[in-house]
């Protein structure tokens, strides 16, 4: 036991002197992160997207229209940069991609609605443009179904009617909507809380490989079995522990940023949610462990699947789009990465603040992404012996 | 020894057959542009979250709010999967994640209606992902404002003599949304089109950098063999850069066309288009793979260095996070990819109809890149077309 720990530390001491020599792998691994991190949180600093370009096109132009008008121009996501009476000039401004929404109030709509011949007004949002459109939409909604609700609000107030009357009328059903964990629907919590943690998933799972193969690459992977004591397990973890050690404070880092400084919600504590950190550092250097033992000594083959399966767990993970609207092999596919685990955890624990055991499976997931290429270690001791650097 | 009459066509063929004997490159320059593009729009297919599980509790037990959760239930974006006697069951549920939204109706429901004053319904929503919410709320808004008409209508105005004045109540104005470009709202008439983009200058990257590091490998740190083929620059520079720029615009063509006609996704752009845009897209995709390339030592790095790309570039580009609301200082990086251009430009084009002329500034901006990394490929090349004479005249 003893002599397994010192071949563990010798190694790992090897491995340390090797960083210095290959700077790529040491920007990779620490500038990488940290460059995301800063990227990330500072692209999506205002959370929600505010004062979004829109035109407004008033073909009537009358102080009814022109009120309208000013009200939206009060609306958070709205910013009509663009006011003219000429439709085919938004329109040409929408294709150029200048404005994401047009709000058209078409000529004699005054006129119109006074005589109660309902008028229509329109809006159009690019939907190319999925948020800013979706955000728009919503406030356009509101103001076209405020106008129709003033014109009967100044027919009640005629008629001596109280404002909680005229109200408990307009508006007899409000629907009051409590989004849970995240109540100003702030997107840089969605999103930089998963896409930092999974580009460290996947810089780790790439490196593993990477570490791993260039004994083979260099030919001294028979060396490094000799120094473990002929033990694949001495190799492996001595190999890899810088590693491990490396990205948990990374993590950790990460973690502190979001939770401490940026004070994302975390229902569950700093220190829980860098527990489940540690144990997701832990799950992807399995995984990509798993990959270099299903390609043994082909550093190249267990990279390339990474780097193809580990850009698809973005997709696959359901932060943007959800797993459960998805067909049906993509939801069974979505289990096989470790990020997916690790997004449903993040949500039960730091989003909602739930208990554990309403995620365990999950947990289960993360430890068995760390056990499973214990079981195939064979592969590998044959590979130390047996098989040599491919291109 | 004579001078070779087209160095750019020995360049080019070596290159080419280089490429096809590796299939470390093969993986990168063929399977992965044909198959990515197909698992992404497999994997949005679906376009949007529909019939999302919710559950009710209905504390009010009134034939009015029956009535609202049928209603609610008959929605294309809600199912009501549970009925909960309290909240305190219903957020169970919840945490089990048997369901992803709760609807709260209040026991005074149908006497706050009746006696005329407002009544709050709560809609409590998970947040695993963003649509959730917004799909529920969209399925709950438009059956409360539906029935709200029908209240004001039925209920609160004086009897209406005829059904058009009734119609007039229920909206005196009209109005009408229009989602241009991509009519139904979905996912993947949004997010494919600027993947495809990316998907195309990830796997040139990826496939230039192989062929560069094993180049590396193969002569001892030098790019380009010590033959004399390998002595004029432009010559290098176009011949390795026409292989790579021919096989893209295949593939570019291959998802502009047939991958988004198998999944129709919308597509208004003519052939002439397409190419007139691929062209300097492929062109500044291909010479900035070339010239980052000159940086990898090793085959293997490269998959270190360009695989992180896509994903911070993909909210970059502006596509997905408005562009309207991206820090000047991103948007300057942004800038010095092709991919930020690109998606911008070729989602008008595919999506909305543009015309070359309408994405002008986008062309000019790809056209630049492309002749900026020209310009630096070309000096890597040239130094290392000087290391590589040094290199023969010692050994």
């Amino acid at each position: 036991m003893l002599r397994a720990l010192t071949n563990i530390w010798h190694i790992t001491r090897r491995e340390l002197r090797g960083f210095g020599k290959r700077p790529i792998l040491l920007v990779i691994m620490v500038v990488a992160p940290l460059g995301f991190l800063w990227m990330f949180t500072s692209l999506m600093q205002a959370g929600l997207p505010t004062k979004l370009p829109a035109a407004l096109v008033d073909e009537d132009n009358t102080h009814v229209t022109r009120q309208l008008t000013r009200i939206l121009a009060t609306m958070e996501e709205t910013d009509f940069v663009l006011r003219t009476p000429s439709f085919t000039e938004a329109r040409q401004a929408m294709q150029r991609g200048e404005v994401y929404a047009i709000f058209r109030i078409p000529k004699g709509t005054t006129e119109a609605a006074l005589t109660q011949r309902q008028p229509v007004i329109s809006f159009y949002t690019n939907d190319t443009y999925y948020v800013a459109a979706s955000l728009l939409m919503k406030d356009m909604r509101k103001l076209s179904e405020m106008a129709g609700l003033a014109i009967t609000r100044a027919t009640m107030r005629a008629r001596g009617a109280t404002d909680d009357q005229i109200m408990g009328t307009l508006q007899p059903i409000v629907v009051e909507a409590h989004p849970l964990g995240n109540p100003h629907l702030n997107y840089s919590v969605v999103l930089s809380n998963l896409i930092v943690p999974g580009l460290l998933m996947l810089v780790i799972m790439l490196t593993t490989s990477y570490a791993l193969g260039m004994e083979w690459k260099r030919g001294r992977q028979l060396k490094l079995y000799t120094m473990a004591g002929r033990k694949t397990l001495v190799a492996v973890v001595g190999k890899l522990l810088p590693q491990t050690v490396l990205y948990t404070i990374i993590f950790w880092l990460i973690d502190l940023v979001f939770y401490s400084y940026l004070q994302f919600p975390c229902h569950c504590g700093v220190s829980r949610m860098m527990l489940w950190g540690f144990m997701a550092v832990l799950a992807s250097q399995g995984f990509g462990l798993l990959l270099y033992e299903a390609f043994p000594g082909q550093m190249r083959m267990a990279m390339s699947a990474c780097s193809l399966l580990g850009v698809m767990q973005f997709s696959l993970a359901g932060f943007s789009f959800p797993v459960s609207a998805m067909d049906e092999p993509f939801q069974w596919l979505s289990n096989i990465f470790p990020l997916h685990h690790y997004f449903l955890i993040y949500v039960n624990q730091a989003l909602n603040g739930y208990d554990v055991s309403y995620i365990w499976s999950s947990v289960v997931a993360l430890v068995a992404f760390f056990v499973a290429p214990l079981v195939f270690m064979f592969r590998l001791k044959d590979a130390f012996l047996n098989k040599e650097y491919e291109p | 020894m004579t001078r070779p009459k087209f160095p750019i066509l020995h360049v080019w063929m070596d290159e080419l057959s280089e490429l096809v004997k590796d299939e470390g490159i093969l993986i990168f320059v063929i399977l992965l542009p044909l198959a990515y593009p197909l698992l992404y729009a497999m994997i949005y297919n679906t376009e949007t979250q529909r019939e999302l599980p919710m559950c009710v509790v209905d504390e009010s037990m009134s034939q009015r709010s029956r009535e609202f959760v049928r209603r609610v239930d008959a929605t294309q974006e809600v199912r009501i999967a549970a009925h909960a006697t309290d909240m305190s069951q219903a957020q169970e549920l919840m945490r089990r994640r048997d369901v992803s939204a709760i609807l709260r109706i209040p026991a005074e429901f149908d006497s706050d209606i009746w006696n005329g004053r407002q009544t709050v319904v709560g809609l409590y929503s998970d947040l695993t992902s963003m649509l959730y919410y917004k799909v529920a709320y969209l399925g709950v808004i438009n059956v409360a404002q539906e029935t709200n008409r029908n209240i004001k209508v039925r209920e609160r105005m004086t009897p209406a003599s005829t059904a058009r004045e009734d119609d007039v109540a229920r909206w005196p104005i009209r109005f009408e949304e229009v989602k241009l470009y991509n009519p139904q709202g979905g996912f993947a008439a949004f997010l494919i089109p600027p993947v495809l983009m990316l998907i195309l200058q990830q796997a040139l990257c990826l496939g230039v950098g192989m062929s560069m590091g094993r180049a590396r490998e193969r002569f001892r740190g030098l790019v380009i063999p010590p033959t004399r083929h390998y002595k004029n620059t432009l010559a290098i520079v176009l011949g390795k850069g026409l292989v790579h720029f021919l096989i893209f615009m295949l593939m570019a063509l291959y998802m502009s066309v047939c991958v988004t006609r198998w999944f129709s996704l919308p597509q208004l752009a003519h052939f002439a288009t397409l190419v007139g845009f691929f062209v300097p897209y492929l062109l500044a995709c291909t010479y900035m793979a070339i010239f980052w390339s000159s940086f990898i030592y090793r085959r293997e790095d490269c998959i270190l260095l360009f695989v992180f790309m896509s994903i911070p570039l993909l909210f970059l580009s502006g596509v997905s996070w408005p562009g309207a609301s991206i820090p000047p200082l991103w948007k300057a990086v942004g800038a010095a990819f092709p991919s930020t251009w690109g998606a911008n430009a070729y989602v008008r084009i595919s999506g909305m109809g543009a015309t070359l002329g309408d994405v002008h500034s986008e062309l000019l901006a790809l056209w630049v890149l492309a002749g900026v990394y020209f310009l630096l490929s070309c000096l890597t090349y040239m130094h290392e077309i000087r290391k590589s004479v040094g290199r023969s005249v010692l050994s």
